[in-house]
């Protein structure tokens, strides 16, 4: 068989578990993991496009989440806005936002990206926190109405359940999968790598750097934002803490060891990291307190990751049947 | 409008300023010589305001041989970091340094979160309610002291960049290491030095913000945030623009503070790092360890 279908059937068989997962086995709380699993999915997804693929480092993911979620919630609450459309504001807002910063930063340096998303993503949240008259400041906006979506012919789907919003975020997060690896796959993907490994060639084989970079930044910043947007809608709150550094810090840790590049890898390890720290139901001061030292320690000693790892040793293997051939 | 009050809050905004400066000036020139952006250098000015609180209240020391001891301690401290850390990323792997600074980050600053809660903490010493009038105005004289340290670490680094061998040699390094290894300079040395004095001066800036304002371990955050966007406005390795960027903020912070919204403050370094990088990428002064 060859890789793409086996890689087809794989994914299709993963999509099938996931939905009727909750069929065999419904507690609560294997929901709640699972829309986080899907969230994470998400975010760790879009970094790995923008950091992965293309190299650059942001921190303004977690800005994008927040932005998202803020916007969904105040069009739904404020303006009366549908579900749909208000979730749909949120992600285009949040792609604006990248768009933006991108285009600020990106014209001086990789140096200068990674401080200005940072920076980025703190402004957010102290915006959100001292502009009371607006977000309502700490206190957020609690109380968010259960979302009703309408589906084409009519028919509406009451997000009342913890079971329904499992179905939405697994769904939605297969659905950013799907585009993220469309795109990966693609020539604009090869293009991103190009630029990634070397920039100046690849900018002399007449690839425009900075355009694939924003397209990376601009399509990352719109996944994240509507998975912010139909998070907040699960949490029925949306205060300053969706800008908390540790979305950042989790997200980053799950492409690290996933290995930034690698689709499946940083899938896996924010599987892992999804159930693992929840089962040794550590406080979330000392796993963060672990989560550095583990990004310590791979930057030490395994900077690719675990992919980066195993497309080493599947290089190496082909190297190995290479030489044996040849002799 | 009351002169008073605006004096007041000129004379409020260049103390913070000057402590604005002294982190972002090392940022800065740690960043000059080794080509790293320290995501961890907000934490050494937490770690130096707690140092200073137990030293204060646990040892019972007084406001300068607190200072002093933390300074000596921050500037060990960033000798081990780059031993333990930075020595080892080449200068290509930038992605690589801020990970592992971030990484650094969160180990401090989750552990002082696990360790001491995020309850903020008053020192408490001989001079903390002691004020001088001043032309009508109250000023408090461990704002004053603050000022005075301040300026006097930029001297101290100022001599040490312009008068002596070492200081030259963290230049030439800056400029182009090729040529500086060409001409026998170490740049381990010199990168060892740097981030040392860097880390120093936060833990300096530490200690002197501590008795003023309350210490807890989520300080160091907020801070490094603003310092990332001086030495981007200052021009990224430039150390003395950080410094002007950094006074210049502190000022217009102050004043935007008394008559406006807490969220202008806010936005106010953000806003004018991505004008800056609009208008002028390079930084208003310019690239390079130099005045």
């Amino acid at each position: 068989m060859r890789s793409s279908a086996r890689t087809t059937l794989a994914a299709i068989a993963l999509v099938a578990v996931l939905f009727a997962a909750p069929q065999f086995y419904r507690s609560e709380y294997v929901l709640a993991l699972g829309v986080s699993f899907a969230t994470f999915a998400v975010l760790s997804g879009a970094l790995n496009l923008v950091y992965g693929y293309t190299g650059l480092l942001s921190f303004a993911q977690v800005g994008f989440f927040g932005l998202g979620a803020y916007a969904a919630a105040l069009l739904v609450t404020e303006r009366d806005w549908s579900t749909w459309a208000a979730v749909a504001a949120g992600g285009v807002l949040a792609a604006a936002a990248g768009l933006a910063i991108g285009y600020s930063s990106l014209r001086l340096s990789r140096h200068a990206f990674a401080i200005v998303t940072l920076s980025f993503a703190l402004l957010c949240m102290i915006v959100a926190r001292d502009w009371v008259t607006l977000t309502r400041g700490a206190m957020g906006i609690p109380g968010l109405p259960v979302p009703v979506l309408g589906l084409p012919g009519g028919a509406s789907w009451r997000l009342a359940k913890p079971l329904d919003f499992y179905y939405l975020l697994i769904g939605y997060a297969v659905l950013a999968h799907a585009v993220i690896y469309l795109v990966v796959s693609s020539r604009i993907g090869r293009a991103m790598r190009a630029i990634k490994l070397n920039e100046e060639l690849a900018q002399s084989q007449g690839l425009d750097p900075l355009a694939h970079k924003l397209l990376a930044v601009t399509l990352s910043a719109f996944l994240t934002g509507v998975a912010g947007g139909w998070f907040v809608f699960y949490l029925t709150i949306v205060d300053p803490s969706v800008f908390d550094f540790y979305y950042t810090e989790t997200m980053l840790i799950m492409v690290i060891l996933g290995g930034p590049g690698s689709f499946w890898g940083v899938l896996a390890s924010c599987a892992v990291l999804t159930v693992v720290p929840d089962l040794l139901r550590f406080t979330t001061d000392l796993r963060m307190v672990l989560y550095g030292f583990v990004l310590i320690i791979a930057m030490l000693v395994l900077p690719g990751g675990l992919g980066g790892w195993l497309e080493r040793r599947r290089l190496a293997r082909w190297r190995k049947a290479a030489t044996r051939s040849r002799t | 409008m009351d002169p008073t009050f605006v004096l007041q809050l000129v004379v409020n905004g260049i103390v913070i300023g000057v402590i604005y400066a002294l982190i972002a000036m090392g940022l800065s020139l740690i960043f000059g010589v080794l080509e790293i952006v320290n995501f961890a250098h907000g934490e050494f000015y937490m770690l130096g305001a707690m140092a200073a609180y137990f030293a204060t209240t646990d040892l019972g020391l007084g406001y300068w041989s607190t200072v002093a001891l933390v300074t000596v301690g921050a500037t060990c401290v960033g000798v081990v970091v780059f031993e333990a850390l930075l020595g080892s990323v080449r200068r290509e792997s930038f992605e690589r340094s801020i990970l592992l600074t971030l990484g650094l980050s969160m180990v401090l600053q989750n552990g002082a979160v696990f360790l001491f809660t995020t309850t903020p903490k008053m020192v408490q010493g001989s001079y903390t309610y002691t004020n001088i009038g001043f032309a009508g105005m109250q000023v408090s004289v461990l704002r004053l002291f603050a000022l005075g340290l301040g300026l006097a670490a930029f001297a101290a680094l100022y001599a040490i960049l312009y008068r002596t061998q070492v200081g030259r040699a963290m230049r030439g390094v800056s400029q182009s290491r090729d040529a500086a290894v060409m001409v026998g300079i170490d740049p381990r040395a010199v990168s060892r030095l740097a981030v040392a004095i860097g880390i120093g001066m936060s833990g300096l800036a530490g200690a002197a913000l501590a008795p003023v304002y309350a210490v807890h371990p989520l300080m160091g955050f907020s801070f490094v945030f603003k310092a990332f966007a001086i030495i981007i406005i200052g021009g990224l390795g430039n150390v003395s623009g950080a410094a002007i960027a950094a006074l210049a903020l502190g000022v217009l912070e102050s004043l935007i503070g008394g008559f406006l919204p807490q969220v202008f403050v806010d936005g106010l370094a953000f806003g004018a790092m991505i004008l800056v990088l609009l208008v002028r990428p390079q930084g208003l002064f310019g690239r390079g360890v130099r005045v």
